[in-house]
C-alpha cells in the first residue's frame, strides 16, 4: 500500500459529495481489494470480507464528503447552490471549488471586494451565494445538470512533520486508517471481518444503515473524525487533543464492553488514545449502525481533527496510525478469543 | 498577452513592504535594453530608450505589492495571530490557506466548526482578534523555531486559468499592472519609456517618492479594480463588468481625475475600437492620489483591468479585457507622450 500521507492525498483528492460518492468509492475499492475481497452493495457503500474466527466484526468508516448540489443557473453562467451535508457558510466567499457536471469544472465562489461592503460581520446566506464557472448560461446549462454536486477544491497540504490539512479529511482520514488497518493484518489470523465504507453519511447515515442491515455483525467498530481543541475551541467545547492519540468513544448508545476492550487494548499495546465521552449520541454512523437489523452494539474510535467541514480541516498523521494500530489490534484479540 | 508571466508574478509573495522577491522577479524578466534602479522605498525605476524623445514626459506606474497579513504574536499553543496589511475583507481568507515568511510555511486560517455554533451564530464571522494561523507547529516553542514576529503573510498562490477565458488567482491587484508595464518595456517603442513598479500602495503608498524623483508631466496609473457584476447586483451597484474593456475612472474613493484626461482617454478608446467602460461607484483608489499630490501636481489617468473578489485569494479577471488595458495603455501612453 502507498505510504500514509500519499494514501490520504490520493482519497482527498478522489470527488464524493453525499449521494456521489463514485469516485471515492472506486478508488476505495481499489485500495481495499488488495487485502480482501471487494463488492459494492445497491447504495453504493463499498463492502470488503475477511475470514476469520470468533464474533464477526464490522469496520465502518464513512465515503462521502460535505459539499454543495446545484439549483439553478443565472445569467452570466453563476450557479446557485444549496448545501449538502453540513457546509459551513463561513467558509465560502473566495473558495475554490470543482463542479461536477457532464464535465468537472473549476470554479470560484466570489468574495465581496473590501471597497464595496461595508462590514463583514455575517457571512452571505445561501440565497446570495453563487459559484463563477466563467462562462455563458448556455454553456452552463448544457455542462451542469441541476442536482450536480460542487466540492471543495481539494488541495492537500503538509504542515511540519507529522500533520496535514485538506477538504475531505472527514472522513477519509478514517478510510485511510481502515485501510492501514488491514495492511497491518495482513497474514495474520483474526476474527471474521467486514469493512463498511458507508456513503451518504453527511445526509443522515443511510449507507451504514443499509450496510449494517446486510451485514448483520455480531459488532462494529465505526471511524470517524471529531473535534479537535485549536483556535477558538477551547477544551470546555471539544476534548481532542490534536497528536495525543486515537479518541476512545465513550457513550450511552456505546457499547460499554467495547469501549472498555479498547482502553484496554490501547494500554496494553502503548497505543496513543485519549478518551472522548459523549453525553447523548455521537453525531457518527455509530448512532444508525446500533439500530440497524437486529441491533448492533458498537464501539467508537475518532481521529482528531480541527476545521471540521471547511477547506481547512488538519489532522495528525500519528492519530490516524495510532487509530490503524487500535483497529487491529482489536481484530487480533478478537480472532485469538473466538 | 503572457500569461505565463502573469502567473509568475501572482505567484510571488509580495505583500506591502515586502516587495523584494516580485522586484527580482520583474528585474529578471527586463529586456537588455532597459535601465532600473530602485530609489530608496524600494519603487523600481525602469528606462528604456524609444526611437524619440516624445514631446512630454509620461510616467507609467503600476504597484508590485499585495494585500496580506502581519504576524503580531506566536500564541502559548504555537498559533499564529496576525494584523491585516491593506484592506482585507476577512470572510475571504476563513478556511484558506496562507504562506508564511521567507520559508513560506503553509499554514491555515481555521475556526470554530458550525457544529460547535450556536445556531443564530452560525452566519457570524469570528473578529479578528480571535483568529490565528495554524502551521501545524504542536508548541509555541516548535512554531517560534519557524517564525518570527513581523513575518509577512501571502494567501497561498493557486493560478487557474478557467471557463471561457478567465483567470483566478491571488495578486493581480497589481501584478496584472506590473505585466502590462513589462510587456511594454519588450516592444520597439516610439518614444524613451518610463516605468515605476510601484511599493506599499496597499498601506497608502511609496510611488509619490518616484514621482518627486522623476517629475513627469503625467502619469498613467496601470490597476486592477472591483467588479461586482454577480446575480443580486444591478444599475450602478455593479461599478463595472467583466466583459466590458479596460475601466477608466473619472474619479474613485483616492483620487478626482483631471476631467480632460479622463474624457480624453475615453474618447481614444473608442476612436481605435478599444472595449471600455468606467466605474459606477466611487470606491477604492490607487497611486493616483500620492501621485498626483507630487511637487506642484502631476494629471494622472488611471487605466484599471476589472476584477471580481479584488483583495481575496480568489480575484477573477477575463482575458479580454487584459488586452483592451493593454491596448490602451498602449495607445494613451502614445498620445500622452507625443
Amino acid at each position: 500500500m502507498r505510504e500514509l500521507f500519499a494514501l490520504l492525498e490520493a482519497l482527498c483528492a478522489a470527488p464524493g459529495v453525499s449521494g456521489t460518492e463514485d469516485g471515492a468509492a472506486a478508488l476505495a475499492a481499489e485500495e481495499l481489494a488488495r487485502f480482501c475481497r471487494v463488492r459494492c452493495d445497491a447504495l453504493g457503500s463499498v463492502i470488503g470480507t475477511r475470514e476469520g474466527r470468533g464474533a464477526h466484526l464490522l469496520l465502518d468508516a464513512h465515503l462521502d464528503q460535505i459539499g454543495m448540489v446545484v439549483t439553478g443557473v443565472e445569467d452570466g453562467g453563476f450557479l446557485r447552490v444549496a448545501k449538502c451535508g453540513c457546509m459551513d457558510l463561513r467558509v465560502l466567499a473566495g473558495q475554490e471549488v470543482l463542479v461536477h457536471g457532464s464535465e468537472t469544472l473549476f470554479g470560484v465562489i466570489p468574495a465581496q471586494a473590501p471597497h464595496l461592503s461595508e462590514k463583514d460581520e455575517e457571512a452571505p446566506d445561501w440565497d446570495a451565494l453563487c459559484v463563477d464557472i466563467g462562462c455563458t448560461r448556455e454553456r452552463a446549462q448544457r455542462l451542469i445538470p441541476l442536482g450536480s454536486r460542487v466540492r471543495l477544491r481539494p488541495a492537500v497540504r503538509r504542515l511540519g512533520k507529522t500533520r496535514l490539512t485538506s477538504p475531505a479529511l472527514d472522513n477519509r482520514a478514517g478510510v485511510a486508517a481502515v485501510l492501514r488497518c488491514l495492511e497491518l493484518l495482513q497474514g495474520e489470523e483474526t476474527c471474521p471481518l467486514t469493512v463498511l465504507f458507508s456513503v451518504q453519511e453527511e445526509t443522515g447515515g443511510v449507507g451504514a444503515r443499509a450496510g449494517g442491515f446486510a451485514v448483520a455483525p455480531e459488532e462494529a467498530l465505526v471511524v470517524d473524525v471529531s473535534f479537535a481543541q485549536g483556535v477558538g475551541v477551547s477544551s470546555g467545547e471539544a476534548q481532542g487533543l490534536l497528536g495525543g492519540g486515537t479518541m476512545i468513544g465513550v457513550a450511552p448508545g456505546l457499547d460499554l464492553e467495547i469501549s472498555d476492550r479498547l482502553f484496554g487494548l490501547a494500554k496494553e499495546h502503548g497505543i496513543a488514545h485519549q478518551t472522548e465521552i459523549m453525553g447523548g449520541r455521537s453525531g457518527t454512523n455509530a448512532d444508525f449502525l446500533q439500530g440497524a437489523g437486529r441491533g448492533i452494539p458498537c464501539g467508537l474510535l475518532s481521529i482528531p481533527l480541527r476545521n471540521m467541514h471547511t477547506g481547512a480541516e488538519l489532522a495528525a498523521l500519528t492519530d490516524i496510525e495510532a487509530t490503524a494500530q487500535l483497529l487491529a489490534a482489536y481484530a487480533r484479540e478478537r480472532g485469538r478469543l473466538g | 498577452m503572457n500569461f505565463a508571466w502573469l502567473e509568475r508574478l501572482c505567484s510571488c509573495g509580495g505583500i506591502s513592504g515586502r516587495e523584494d522577491a516580485v522586484r527580482g522577479l520583474i528585474i529578471s524578466l527586463l529586456p537588455q535594453d532597459a535601465a532600473h534602479e530602485t530609489d530608496p522605498l524600494g519603487n523600481l525605476i525602469v528606462t528604456k530608450p524609444g526611437a524619440a524623445r516624445g514631446g512630454k514626459r509620461v510616467m507609467l506606474c503600476a504597484h508590485m505589492d499585495e494585500v496580506g497579513l502581519i504576524v503580531t504574536e506566536v500564541t502559548g499553543d504555537g498559533f499564529l495571530r496576525f494584523a491585516h496589511v491593506g484592506g482585507i475583507d476577512r470572510r475571504a481568507y476563513l478556511g484558506k490557506a496562507v504562506l508564511v515568511g521567507r520559508r513560506a510555511l503553509p499554514g491555515v486560517i481555521g475556526l470554530k466548526p458550525t457544529h460547535l455554533v450556536e445556531g443564530d451564530q452560525k452566519k457570524a464571522v469570528p473578529p479578528q482578534e480571535s483568529l490565528a494561523i495554524d502551521i501545524g507547529a504542536a508548541s509555541k516553542e516548535e512554531a517560534q523555531a519557524l517564525v518570527s514576529l513581523g513575518d509577512a503573510v501571502s494567501f497561498a498562490p493557486g493560478f487557474v486559468r478557467f471557463g471561457e477565458g478567465f483567470i483566478k488567482s491571488k495578486a493581480i491587484d497589481d501584478r496584472f499592472g506590473c505585466l502590462v508595464l513589462l510587456e511594454l518595456l519588450h516592444e520597439a517603442l516610439p518614444y524613451d519609456l518610463t516605468a515605476v513598479f510601484s511599493c506599499q500602495e496597499e498601506i497608502g503608498g511609496a510611488a509619490g517618492a518616484a514621482a518627486y524623483r522623476l517629475a513627469p508631466d503625467a502619469a498613467v496609473v496601470v490597476e486592477t479594480t472591483t467588479a461586482s457584476d454577480l446575480p443580486g447586483f444591478s444599475g450602478a451597484e455593479r461599478v463595472c463588468s467583466l466583459g466590458g474593456g479596460a475601466v477608466v475612472p473619472f474619479m474613485d474613493g483616492g483620487a478626482v481625475y483631471p476631467f480632460h484626461l479622463y474624457a480624453r482617454t475615453m474618447a481614444l478608446a473608442r476612436e481605435r475600437g478599444i472595449p471600455v467602460q468606467t466605474k459606477t461607484k466611487i470606491a477604492g483608489g490607487n497611486d493616483a492620489r500620492a501621485v498626483s499630490a507630487s511637487r506642484a501636481g502631476i494629471p494622472v489617468v488611471a487605466v484599471s483591468l476589472p476584477c471580481r473578489s479584488l483583495h481575496s485569494p480568489s480575484t477573477v479577471m477575463l482575458e479580454s479585457d487584459a488586452e483592451a488595458v493593454y491596448a490602451l495603455v498602449r495607445a494613451l501612453w502614445e498620445d500622452l507622450s507625443a
